[in-house]
């Protein structure tokens, strides 16, 4: 009967509203399906806790908000009309909940995603232009034999990597500014659209694209100097 | 020199990239929002140049590991406080249960 339940309550609420995977999640959360709820609550609840922290200014209103978010989709499920994903209108409520405890906090949102480009985070090449040849060169902008990068041995997934990469990542992340921060983990490590992420933060899919790009570039070369720095001793740490 | 791009030649109307230009289009290329005529000369680079083709796979690699970072979550007495609530508003057999 309900062939479509192979899909999980997690991809089901991603879905376009009126999808009829999406229509057979609502039916079986509104039957009180327990578990479907708890999926959508484990898998949801860090990436709502980040973009509620882009709203209030402690993690304890955050979490606050993220309860009583939840609390409104258990009330208004039942009048949930389907017109967008499930998802999107749960970050709704959330914006909604986020908002008016901002607004009781007198939080003052510290940039505004709206306003463009500001200069120094979207200017320059994000790759030392040392490290490729230059204009009278035989291959203008190509690498140098120095400069070319080189694969990561153990890669960062693999067990004897994994642990020192996510703690440099982390560090690297609280480095970066703000904004490009923001849109690297709203995107890369909460694993937001990039249509949800431009909703989200009020940018503009090229200005999200942009900070994403420079971010990332950033976080892969704070990785690369992890390996130049542990060349050869790689495998001997493994 | 099997992986270096072909020199550039002047009168070429063939859309050629470098190196240069291919880490800074790595992310739209990910993305997918480069015009058709990039894409194509971003595939015919990448046939020649095996560092651009490890630089992508690191910018993919970083991407994932950041997939992996721990990131905080609900408390677990706010997670069990909304899961009561889902079933005593949603729960039961009553198809008419209060909202």
């Amino acid at each position: 009967m309900h062939h479509d339940g192979a899909l999980s309550a997690v991809a089901a609420a991603v879905l376009e509203g009126g999808h009829a995977a999406q229509v057979e999640l609502l039916d079986r959360l509104r039957a009180g399906d327990r578990t479907a709820f708890a999926e959508l609550v484990d898998a949801w609840s860090p990436m709502l806790l980040r973009v509620a922290r882009l709203h209030v200014s402690t993690h304890a209103s955050a979490e606050e908000v993220v309860q009583e978010t939840w609390l409104a989709v258990i009330r208004q499920l039942d009048r949930f009309e389907g017109r967008s994903s499930l998802r999107t209108w749960v970050f709704r409520i959330l914006e909604n909940q986020a908002r008016t405890r901002g607004v009781r906090e007198a939080r003052t949102v510290p940039w505004s995603f709206g306003s463009g480009a500001d200069g120094h985070e979207h200017a320059g090449a994000t790759v030392d232009r040392a490290r490729f040849r230059g204009p009278e060169d035989r291959w203008p902008g190509g690498w140098t034999p120095e400069g070319r990068p080189t694969a990561w041995e153990p890669p960062p997934e693999d067990a004897a990597m994994a642990a020192e990469v996510r703690r440099e990542l982390r560090a690297a992340l609280d480095e970066l500014p703000e904004r490009q921060r923001t849109v690297v983990e709203l995107r890369d490590v909460y694993g937001l659209s990039s249509d949800e992420t431009c909703e989200r933060l009020g940018l503009s899919p090229g200005n999200q694209r942009i900070l994403l790009h420079r971010g990332r570039a950033r976080l892969r070369a704070r990785l690369e100097h992890v390996y130049r720095g542990t060349t050869g001793e790689g495998a001997r740490r493994g | 020199m099997a992986d270096l791009p072909a020199p550039r030649s002047a009168d070429d109307d063939v859309l050629e990239i470098a190196c240069r230009e291919f880490v800074e289009l790595v992310t739209e290329h990910m993305e997918g929002t480069l015009p058709k005529a990039l894409e194509s000369a971003i595939a015919a680079h990448l046939e020649l140049c095996d560092p651009c083709v490890v630089y992508l796979e690191q910018t993919r690699r970083t991407a994932a590991a950041l997939g992996t970072l721990p990131s905080p979550t609900l408390p677990a007495a706010a997670r069990d406080r909304v899961l009561e609530m889902f079933t005593s508003l949603h729960g039961g057999t009553d198809p008419a249960a209060p909202r």
